[in-house]
């Protein structure tokens, strides 16, 4: 199983601090956020992803801590039992 | 457009208008940067803060008070009691525009007055009046006065009780919440026994090309409204939102910077505040995003209303305390707010304490009582001694490197030039080490926000922990850093806008013909500015450097584990992209090509 925790929008739009999906050999990033829409059943992606499926500038997502952008981006490789922090573009100072 | 500025000398209660210098305001824009050479000219660097000798400048810019987005910001700035630096310390909120509605562009406070007094104007009419019966009152306490006994519309900023008993950390609170926070401006404001201003402006404020001027802002407000930031994320969370990022980016710095991960840090957080005591958002004067935070306490410990804790502030009385109780937090933000002081030196000079008790270093009969990391009674209890001036709190109250200095232990101050630390590890994102140790007041994260390319990925992703280029990234930071300071717009824009909308903006408000470049150039002039006044004022280039600690004691956990800053390989390279001498003194081709 992956651990997707939601942070910041996604949370106050799910009203959920995270969920268990399930985990298959080969699964990538993409593959678990799917996976993880799928499982809320209310459309979140928007908040991460542009229309062609692309990061939008600002999006984090964090495999147990490390930022897929320091990875492969959206085809990093998840691995059974990794933690994923999904944080749609924010800032503060 | 040349604008008007009021000086205001306190020792002969006479006040006196005069216009602006034109060719200053051309190399310096306005806030920040033309306050800052004001200064320069009018004082000698070495001068005692607290003297009457030192002045204290308040100075919007040419964008305050104008529409397009977020454009209600002014500059406090003078010599720091706290750093011994030139000091600019930003707020927004109400006062600001008003303060151009009245038809001033800045005040220039000099002297010191006899009995506590408080400044009156309204429109171009301006008085000293007696304030001893405000001697004593909190902020917001002195801004319902002054709205009863004044003008019921007008826009107050003030210093609270820390003002007045010289808190080194003192700030200038203004429309009730919103502070010029950093530097100690409040100190320098409450040794000139200047309790407050009030100000009512009936006018307007003219730009030089309205035209294009409406042009650039509807450009400005559309980018700002389309962005997720601007336009959603920073009014739904605040600022708040960044807790948990820089929690799981393993660079929040906790207890005092013994680690870079906080365990509790979801019950600080801002998704926990919007759960629990956030009752709406706030906005600034004219401002789309919204980022304020309006909170009420109504618990059996700890009640109260207010706004904030911004994320620093969560931050500073939470992680670095060791504190994951959010209403104690809170209370701290809201007492520093009646009693006029800097969140992020406060809590941070607590967390110094907290060290120094744990190590044996202080006693609790000096304190009063015991002074663990985590303990949030103690905590709220030594935020309100502080303030009021009462026992250990008047050792708090010097800030956590003249604390930590009086107990033979210095290094445990997570400081820069006297200034702590705000809410990001060094260690853990390089570029904001170099900005802290390179900032001309001390450790500050908005003189040159490198979290937003390093962390947030704004506007690209940079590899935290990578040295190459960020000396580059730093420098391009800081220079847009003091053209959005000196222009009255809000830093906050920045996630949305860049350098040519500011180009369009400046030049449209102040018939300017700026180029990007020529813009950059402005902030580069306004930063080696800052620097000789630092130089002159005795503060050498070997205090570009941080606390032995995040140069030598990596992090112990949490993704940037093993890490410890590498300032030291990036200053050289930082030296020679801003031209200055291997030593860090800027040369004289380089003073001469800005006209300095």
């Amino acid at each position: 199983m992956v651990k997707v925790q939601f942070y910041s929008l996604i949370r106050l739009l799910l009203k959920t601090e995270s969920l268990l999906v399930p985990w298959a050999p080969d699964d990538r990033v993409h593959h678990i956020l799917h996976k993880a829409q799928k499982a809320v059943s209310t459309p979140f992606l928007h908040k991460l992803l542009d229309e062609q499926g692309a990061l939008h500038p600002g999006t984090i997502i964090l495999i147990n801590r490390h930022n897929i952008l320091h990875l492969d981006k959206l085809q990093s490789v998840v691995r059974d039992d990794d933690l994923v922090a999904l944080f749609p573009p924010g800032a503060g100072g | 457009m040349a604008g008007k500025l009021l000086r205001v000398n306190l020792t002969t209660r006479s006040c006196g208008i005069e216009t602006i210098n034109e060719a200053w305001a051309a190399d310096y824009i306005g806030g920040r940067g033309l306050a800052s050479k004001y200064l320069s000219e009018e004082i000698s660097p070495q001068v005692d803060p607290l003297s009457p000798d030192n002045k204290l400048i308040f100075a919007t810019g040419p964008l305050t008070g104008t529409y397009g987005g977020a454009n209600g910001r002014y500059m406090a700035v003078t010599k720091s009691p706290l750093t011994g630096t030139i000091a600019s310390s930003n707020s927004g909120g109400y006062f600001p525009s008003e303060l151009r509605y009245a038809g001033f562009d800045m005040i220039i406070f000099e002297g010191k007055a006899a009995e506590p007094v408080c400044l009156q104007i309204y429109n171009q009419q301006v008085e000293i009046v007696d304030a001893a019966h405000l001697w004593g009152k909190s902020t917001q306490e002195t801004e319902d006065a002054l709205r009863q006994e004044f003008h019921g519309d007008a826009k107050v900023a003030c210093i609270g009780p820390a003002g007045e008993n010289q808190v080194h950390f003192a700030c200038i609170v203004n429309d009730k919440h919103r502070a010029a926070g950093r530097s100690g401006v409040g100190m320098v404001m409450g040794s000139k026994n200047l309790k407050a201003v009030a100000v009512r402006g009936t006018g307007g404020v003219r730009v030089a090309n309205p035209e294009a001027y409406r042009e650039a802002s509807r450009e400005a407000y559309s980018m700002l409204k389309q962005n997720p930031v601007t336009g959603e994320g920073l009014g739904a969370l605040g600022t708040a939102v960044l807790v948990n990022v820089i929690n799981q980016s393993g660079a929040l710095p906790t207890r005092n910077f013994q680690s870079g991960t906080f365990a509790e840090a979801e019950e600080i957080s801002g998704e926990k505040l919007a759960e629990t005591y956030l009752k709406r958002n706030k906005s600034c004067m004219g401002c789309i995003i919204g980022c304020g935070r309006v909170t009420k306490l109504a618990g059996a410990r700890f009640s109260g209303d207010g706004e904030g804790p911004e994320y620093e502030t969560l931050w500073s009385f939470g992680a670095t305390c060791g504190i994951s109780d959010l209403a104690a937090v809170t209370k701290a933000n809201y007492l520093c707010n009646e009693y006029g002081m800097d969140t992020i030196t406060a809590g941070a000079t607590v967390a110094c304490a907290m060290e120094l008790f744990e190590k044996g270093l202080v006693s609790e009969e000096e304190i009063g009582m015991p002074l663990n990391f985590g303990d949030s009674d103690a905590m709220v209890k030594l935020i309100e001694m502080t303030g009021k001036g009462e026992g250990f709190g008047k050792k708090i109250a010097l800030g956590s490197y003249r604390l930590a200095e009086s107990y033979g232990a210095p290094e445990l101050s997570m400081t820069v030039k006297k200034q702590e630390f705000p809410a990001y590890d060094g260690r853990g994102i390089q570029g904001i080490g170099l900005n802290y140790a390179t900032s001309n007041r001390g450790a500050c994260h908005v003189r040159g926000y490198m979290v937003s390319p390093e962390i947030l990925g704004l506007p690209e992703k940079l590899d935290p922990q990578a040295t190459e280029g960020k000396a580059t990234w730093t420098k391009i930071f800081q220079d847009f850093t003091a053209v959005v300071d000196s222009s009255g717009v809000c830093l906050f824009t920045t996630f949305a806008i860049g350098a040519p909308q500011f180009v369009n903006f400046c030049n449209a408000a102040t018939g300017s013909t700026f180029s990007d470049e020529a813009l950059l150039e402005v902030g580069d002039r306004i930063y080696n500015l800052e620097r000789m006044f630092n130089l002159k004022a005795g503060i050498d280039p070997s205090q570009d450097t941080l606390p032995k600690r995040l140069l030598s004691e990596p992090l112990p956990d949490g993704p940037m584990a093993g890490q410890v800053s590498k300032v030291p390989e990036m200053l050289p390279v930082y030296y020679q992209e801003r031209g200055w001498s291997a030593e860090g003194i800027p040369t004289d081709e380089k003073l001469a090509s800005l006209g300095l």
